[in-house]
């Protein structure tokens, strides 16, 4: 009896390694283990073992047993494991390239856009929006742009025919003419006319000039426009202005500076001018960015605000201009483009 | 404007202050400086004349020569200098440079040993002295001046011109007694006005009625004040040399010796003037008028102009010699053998002057002046400077009273402030006295001074005449800072008291659509507003095109608003296509012009295209997009918008599909109600049309813009069961083009219905469109996925197929067709 159990063993051991396949592997074990295998026909031998000898044997039984099952185990577990293998086949080359899509990319434009109203909003300025088309009102009228003004010749502003109408965008008066807004300005009048002070408003939009097309010139191209009304706002508030957007922007070492100017509704008016290391393609020391005033107070009257009472400062910017010179980009055209190469660089 | 530094030194003393300084003064008193221009000799010391008495070759270098030359007993007697010109010859008077000299380049010139000859001093080119470019050899002088002269005296005057872009609301400041009285008060220096020697009380000819009969004004409104001088016997030359520098300084061409007075005045004081020769007026005669419609002209640009009514002419007793303010005729004008001339010092009324120059597109430097507004208070000052000039420098005498037609209203302007005001306004504190200096240093002056409680003393200004712009305290801010200099303006940390709202709904829909399709791969684009009328004829009807045209296009392809986003983006796929450059998914938000009740609106919009065609291989493809695909992202940027798409009533585009492909795009919603989408496939004539290879896909979504809400309202939370769903599918054979939504519909409604109050339809999704084998032709099988769940128990089987049961029979006796 003891010999048939090692001699069982023995060829378990040697045949199990050997099983390759899931059937070949049943068909094993119902050989070794099974009602009619070879272990039950010995264990059905244990009647004619004497008494006696029955715990030694039965012990002898249970050890083969037990060896028996771990080699069934064995080859089973390694069978699941070359089972897996198959299932996932050879492993990965992990330097190809996802074949999926990489993810899109925002137009530097907006970046620009984005990050200045982000530092805006820092010190309190909300993003507001206004209509693209204008009435000569809002445009030009209430900001001190009278009628002879040549900033309202057909020559450097697209009008709409007389006969065109506009569901949306209201008018002053029934006789005036519809334009696409030369300005971002615009939007000043329809919130302080809108709005209760104090405003804190920026309002980033295309804005549209009739222009030749070259290298700086566009015939829509986008402004910011920031504007704050409130009580007691001074010159050096704007000036405190201008710095924080520039070194949140550039850098500490950004510098301002305000040059006397003359725009129609502000008074008094600055060109603004900045100084910053590291700006790509810029060889100047100064380098102008914008323009800015105190807003003058017949704007106000005009809007219904007591100009004894309210004060503030507005301030526009390029936004093309801003991102040629963070980018070092040098031809305004190429922002309309879009070609992907250009797309892909900046985010 | 040019300006030239000399001129501006006859009225305010700048000796001593760099070019640069001046350059900076002049912008920061508000004018930009677009260029400086140096123009002849620099002032040089220690640059003297000097006379080559010997010349030696160099014992050591075969290029050089060794000189003696005389530079004068003062600097020094006879000086051995090295010199490698060609023309260093015996005899010639050159500039030499002596030790101690800097040249341009702060070339310092000391005593040397060149090639073991001693040299001191040398001698010098053009190039040297940055008269020229070229160096060929010593600037030989002619005409033997004094040896030992300082060079300055020897060489023509050397000049700065800065040009400067004047603000419109300065027309004071287009002249250099203008800018002069800037920098006067800058650099608080005194302004010097011109000597005018000439008044009306020292005429002494005889009056010549003969050459001026009459001044007669017929358009008083357009031409307040007119005056006109007679001066008889004078010679027609050339203009004093420093005149001509002057003038060709500022820009202007030297021409003969009255013209270029007139010029020069106007360039001085900023009031153009005019010169008749008197023999030229027909009978004698002026009449400041308007022009009769159709009346011709021959301008001195030599070009023949038709007048309109309207339009302000100086004529004769038969026609226009003199567009007013603008132009003179070609010939009414001053000649070689002018003797007599009339004079012509006027006030034109700017908004006549600009509409008459934009109507004829014809400008001038005088037409210029008039449209920014010149001071007519300073009219007569400006005449008799004219006056002046002619007599000295073309001779003749002034015949007969002047004649003056028309008058001013005595100017008189007051503005009161103080400097607590001032302070208040600018946020930071300049000195009382300081603020009072520099608004006197403008030639304002206080003529009333009364104390206040809190702001310091008010002060009444006047204001001088040629600052119409001054008008208010607020102008007077300007004017302090302007002077105390914006540089200074104190550095401060910005105050921002809590002042929060939202941004706009619509900046708030543009990039949550931005972020949502940056995430699918989608490029950004920007494309322009402005498109041709052509290229928008495909997307929409040709009464909405014509309704987008611009009433003055400036480019034929940008004439017309865009009405939709779709087709800038198929021009930026065409050019990276022709570019070979491998993209396919790119979007835009912006503006679109849409019909809406009969009006055009303005809307909000976004759209995307994606290409098949993506020029790109990959080792490992993906599955290609289809009309699903861009159904999804307009899915995506609706609902950013608020509107859930695949619950609104979607159709097929009708006929003219603008654009799309029919039977392959989709539209939902309607202008109409406030919002509009269409997706699918873009008309594959069209892109065969564009040049575009391949399929393209593309979605438009357009909001009227005041519908665009912000976020929506906060929901409120459903409870949900946590029972076990009970699963049936469902096959149903339709014709072929019943919609899925139709049948998704359908089932619904029954199957809601079977399950009645007892537990609840959960949610009815196709699984599987099929046509082919089993599915008779015309006909497809729509299969739907049906999950039943009750809230309170776990559903047990007899009661769902009960209901599933009824959910067939009702279908079958709605008409459908149960696939078994």
């Amino acid at each position: 009896m003891q010999d048939q159990l090692a001699a069982l063993l023995a060829k378990a051991a040697a045949e199990l390694p050997a099983v390759a396949t899931r059937p070949d592997f049943e068909a094993a074990k119902a050989r070794f283990v099974g009602p009619n295998g070879e272990l039950t026909a010995l264990m059905k031998q244990m009647g004619s073992v004497p008494k006696e000898q029955k715990p030694v044997v039965g012990k002898l039984v249970n050890e083969a047993k037990t060896a028996l099952q771990a080699h069934l185990d064995a080859a089973l577990s390694r069978l699941e494991v070359g089972e897996i293998a198959a299932r996932l086949g050879p492993a990965v080359d992990p330097t190809l390239p996802s074949p999926d899509r990489a993810p899109g990319t925002f137009h530097p434009l907006t970046l620009v856009r984005e990050e200045m109203t982000r530092i805006l909003r820092k010190v309190g300025f909300t993003v507001v929006e206004g209509p693209e088309v204008e009435t000569e009102y809002y445009c030009f009228d209430a900001l001190n742009t009278p009628s002879d003004h040549p900033a309202r010749d057909a020559q450097d502003t697209f009008y709409l025919p007389e006969s065109a109408r506009f569901g949306n965008v209201s008018k002053k008066s029934p006789h005036e003419k519809y334009l696409l807004r030369t300005h971002t300005s615009s939007v000043q009048i329809r919130t302080l006319l809108k709005g209760q002070p104090p405003i804190r408003i920026v309002s980033p939009g295309r804005v549209y000039r009739r222009d030749t097309t070259d290298a700086t010139h566009s015939a829509n191209f986008h402004q910011l426009e920031c504007l704050y009304v409130d009580k007691n706002v001074t010159v050096r508030d704007l000036k405190a202005l201008l710095d924080y957007i520039f070194a949140s922007l550039l850098g500490k070492d950004t510098k301002t500076r305000f040059r006397p100017h003359y725009f129609g509704y502000t008074e008094p008016s600055f060109e603004v001018d900045l100084s910053a290391t590291h700006l790509p393609k810029v060889n100047k020391p100064w380098i102008e960015i914008g323009g800015c005033g105190m807003v003058d107070p017949i704007v106000f009257k005009d809007v219904g605000y007591d100009p004894e009472v309210w004060s503030g400062y507005a301030f526009g910017m390029g936004l093309e201009r801003l991102a040629m010179l963070l980018y070092g980009i040098d031809d305004i055209r190429t922002f309309y483009q879009n070609d992907a190469r250009f797309l892909r660089q900046f985010a | 404007m040019k300006l030239s530094r000399s001129w501006l030194q006859d009225y305010v003393d700048l000796a001593g202050i760099s070019d640069d300084d001046i350059s900076r003064a002049i912008t920061f008193l508000g004018f930009e400086v677009e260029q400086v221009i140096r123009t002849g000799a620099p002032a040089f010391n220690n640059v003297v004349v000097g006379h080559i008495l010997t010349r030696d070759k160099h014992p050591n270098a075969d290029k050089l020569s060794v000189c003696t030359v005389d530079v004068g007993f003062a600097h020094g007697g006879v000086r051995t200098i090295v010199c490698g010109a060609p023309n260093c010859d015996t005899g010639n008077r050159v500039p030499v440079a002596l030790p101690g000299a800097i040249l341009p380049g702060d070339f310092v010139i000391k005593e040397a040993t060149v090639r073991g000859q001693p040299s001191s001093g040398m001698m010098c080119s053009a190039k040297e002295l940055t008269l020229a470019e070229d160096a060929a050899g010593l600037l030989l002088l002619s005409g033997s001046p004094e040896i030992g002269a300082p060079i300055s005296s020897v060489l023509p005057a050397g000049d700065v011109v800065f040009d400067i872009e004047i603000t419109p609301n300065r027309p004071d400041a287009l002249s250099h007694l203008g800018v002069a009285r800037e920098l006067a008060a800058w650099f608080k220096k005194e302004l010097h006005y011109p000597a005018v020697s000439f008044t009306p009380a020292s005429i002494s000819a005889n009056p010549r009625p003969d050459l001026l009969t009459s001044v007669r004004v017929l358009a008083d409104t357009d031409c307040p004040l007119y005056t006109a001088t007679v001066v008889t016997g004078v010679t027609i030359k050339p203009s004093p040399d420093w005149m001509q520098q002057r003038l060709a300084a500022a820009g202007l061409r030297p021409i003969n010796n009255v013209v270029d007075i007139g010029n020069y005045v106007m360039l001085e004081y900023g009031q153009p003037v005019h010169a008749f020769d008197a023999t030229k007026l027909a009978n004698g005669e002026i009449i400041v008028r308007h022009a009769t419609e159709g009346e011709k002209i021959t301008t001195l640009d030599k070009k023949e102009r038709t007048l309109s009514a309207g339009m302000l002419v100086i004529a004769d007793a038969q026609h226009p010699v003199v567009i007013a303010g603008i132009m003179g005729s070609a010939d009414s004008g001053v000649s070689a053998d002018t003797l007599d001339l009339v004079l012509e010092v006027a006030f034109f009324k700017r908004q006549s002057v600009r509409a008459t120059g934009k109507r004829l597109g014809l400008g001038s430097d005088s037409s210029y002046r008039y449209e920014r507004g010149v001071d007519v208070h300073s009219l007569d000052e400006a005449a008799h400077r004219f006056i002046d000039l002619i007599l000295a420098h073309a001779g003749g005498a002034v015949a007969g009273p002047i004649h003056r037609v028309g008058s001013t209203i005595p100017w008189e302007r007051e503005i009161t402030v103080t400097p607590g005001y001032i302070n208040e306004k600018l946020g930071f504190e300049i000195p009382a006295a300081e603020m009072r200096a520099a608004l006197e240093s403008l030639e304002l002056v206080v003529t009333r001074e009364e104390p206040t409680e809190k702001r310091g003393p008010a002060w009444t200004f006047s204001i001088p005449s040629w600052r119409d712009d001054l008008d208010r305290p607020i102008d007077l801010v300007e004017e302090v800072v302007r002077l105390y200099g914006t540089e200074k303006i104190p550095v401060s940390v910005i105050t921002a008291p809590g002042l929060v709202g939202n941004d706009d709904p619509i900046v708030l829909f543009n990039r949550k659509v931005a972020d949502a399709l940056v995430g699918q791969g989608f490029n950004e684009c920007v494309n322009y507003t402005l498109r041709a009328g052509q290229e928008i004829a495909a997307w929409t009807t040709p009464a909405h095109v014509e309704s987008l045209a611009l009433a003055n296009p400036f480019v034929e392809d940008q004439s017309h608003l865009r009405p939709t986003l779709v087709s800038g983006l198929l021009e930026s796929l065409k050019l990276n296509q022709s570019r070979g450059v491998t993209a396919s998914r790119f979007f835009e938000t912006g503006r679109v012009f849409l019909e809406r009740n009969g009006q055009l609106s303005e809307c909000v919009a976004a759209a995307f295209i994606l290409a098949e065609e993506t020029g790109e291989r990959s080792w490992r493809p993906r599955e290609a997009a289809d009309f699903y695909t861009a159904k999804h992202h307009a899915e995506t940027i609706a609902a950013i918008a608020g509107i859930e798409l695949g619950r609104q009533p979607t159709a097929l585009v009708a006929a003219p599909a603008h654009g799309w492909q029919t039977g392959h795009a989709a539209v939902a919603g309607d202008i109409k109600h406030g919002w509009t989408a269409t997706f699918g496939l873009v008309d594959l004539a069209h892109l065969k049309a564009l040049g575009i290879t391949g399929k393209v896909y593309a979605g438009f979504f357009a909001i009227v813009s005041e519908k665009v809400t912000a976020d929506a309202d906060r929901r409120s939370f459903k409870p949900f069961s946590l029972q076990p769903a009970a699963l049936r599918d469902l096959a149903v054979v339709v014709p072929a083009t019943t919609s899925a939504s139709e049948v998704q519909k359908a089932i619904a409604k029954h199957a809601r219905a079977a399950a009645g109050t007892a537990f609840a339809l959960e949610s009815v999704d196709i699984f599987d469109v099929y046509t082919g084998k089993g599915v008779p032709e015309g006909q497809q099988s729509l299969a739907y996925a049906l999950t039943f769940r009750a809230s309170d128990r776990t559903l047990n089987d007899d009661e769902v197929n009960a209901a599933f049961t009824k959910v067939q029979t009702d279908l079958t006796a709605a008409g459908y067709q149960i696939r078994k």
